[in-house]
């Protein structure tokens, strides 16, 4: 019985494009019988006639190409999905001109936040729920909280277009998410009235606040492209 | 095609240009053809398979990296697609093998060497279907499309010890059933 090494070498003797047979076999492998019958074997095969696909066919391919529609749900994991570059220096992108890309992504990041607190609100909430009556304001919390996500990744997503609408949105969304952040600090001590809530409200204030800036501030860098 | 085009083809198909993927649809229909109907065996499933191959490259057309090289990821798209085919499809019957099998252009001259390779042809075809799918696989891309073990390697994501490993036990099976059937 071969060897693995030996099967390996003698695969390596057996070039796939066309070869003068005498080559193809070393002087020690001609002579042995089984040698010569995979070596003809596999010579058949190599000599096989070329297939042509028939003519009709690239035109064909075009057509369904051409017809294709993807639906939102197989776009939007493809958008996700492609491969992209943007180099992410949040303190540069606080003075120096930014790509729709990187602009994208700090939106996605933001995003991403707070669909983890919404979820963690949400956990925490339904625990709280027993033991402690909550107004409906700080019910919502893990709503509000998965909303701005969904609004965040989806400017982001836009941002990706790379064009002037898609910048207006932008500064809309990034404006309105300062602005509901410093209710929602305001609302929630107001409407819940336990030691803890000013914490709370102070926590998600020094969070939003800053981020709404930063966005804000990364969107006009982004937007000197455009000037 | 030179990587420098297929790049730039790509980038424009990405960006909304869809006509230009009938430039690598020109390129690549005749590989991806031959490879669909050494697989399955017949003419009509192959069509549909390089139809439904240069489709699903199209749609994940964005996943491929920029600077690579197309034709391999072109060729792992379309033998997945195969594949599926053929695990739905699962066993074709022996009778019907190499049946649908286009004429191909025979180069011989004389007519009765001509009509005796396109026998062989048939036979041979016939073998090829009753080989696992991953062994067919190695042998068509070694001996029909000519690539290196290295490539074959990168295309079906075997290690290049296996993928010679399956192009010899190919050979070998091939050579027990000729034996077995008095095929010389």
């Amino acid at each position: 019985m071969m060897k693995d090494s030996d099967i390996e070498r003698m695969m390596d003797l057996l070039p796939g494009e066309e070869k003068n047979p005498q080559e193809i076999a070393g002087e020690h492998l001609e002579t042995d019988p089984h040698w010569r019958q995979i070596e003809a074997i596999a010579r058949m095969i190599r000599q096989e006639p070329s297939v042509e696909p028939p003519v009709s066919l690239g035109e064909r391919i075009m057509e369904r190409v051409r017809a294709h529609r993807p639906s939102i749900w197989t776009a939007a994991g493809e958008a996700l999905l492609r491969p992209r570059t943007a180099s992410v220096d949040p303190l540069r992108a606080l003075r120096s001109p930014v790509s729709g890309k990187e602009c994208s992504f700090y939106f996605i990041m933001v995003g991403v936040f707070y669909t983890i607190l919404g979820v963690i609100l949400m956990i925490g909430l339904h625990r709280l729920g027993t033991s402690l009556v909550t107004p409906d304001w700080v019910r919502w919390q893990p709503q509000i909280a998965l909303v701005t996500a969904g609004c965040m990744v989806a400017i982001g997503l836009y941002l990706l277009k790379d064009g002037k609408l898609a910048l207006r949105m932008a500064r809309i969304g990034a404006l309105v998410y300062l602005g509901f952040a410093l209710l929602n600090g305001i609302f929630v001590p107001l409407e819940w009235d336990i030691p803890v809530s000013a914490a709370l409200s102070l926590l998600s204030t020094l969070v939003g606040v800053p981020t709404g800036i930063f966005l804000i501030r990364t969107i006009l860098n982004y937007g000197k492209q455009y000037a | 095609m030179k990587q420098i085009d297929e790049g730039e083809i790509i980038g424009r198909v990405l960006g909304g240009d869809r006509e230009a993927f009938s430039i690598l649809v020109d390129a690549y229909k005749g590989p991806l053809f031959r490879l669909a109907l050494r697989m399955t065996g017949s003419a009509q499933d192959a069509d549909d398979l390089t139809q439904e191959a240069f489709l699903r490259a199209f749609q994940t057309l964005g996943r491929f990296r920029i600077g690579e090289r197309f034709f391999p990821w072109l060729y792992t798209v379309s033998l997945n697609v195969i594949r599926n085919h053929l695990r739905k499809a699962r066993a074709l019957a022996e009778g019907t093998a190499g049946k649908g099998l286009p004429e191909s252009t025979d180069p011989r001259d004389d007519p009765s060497a001509a009509a005796i390779g396109r026998e062989q042809g048939r036979r041979l075809q016939g073998y090829l279907l009753r080989l696992p799918v991953p062994v067919r696989e190695a042998l068509i891309l070694r001996f029909y499309d000519g690539m290196a073990f290295e490539e074959i390697a990168s295309v079906t994501g075997d290690t290049i010890s296996s993928a010679k490993m399956k192009v010899y036990r190919g050979l070998e099976k091939i050579r027990a059933m000729m034996e077995a059937e008095g095929d010389e």
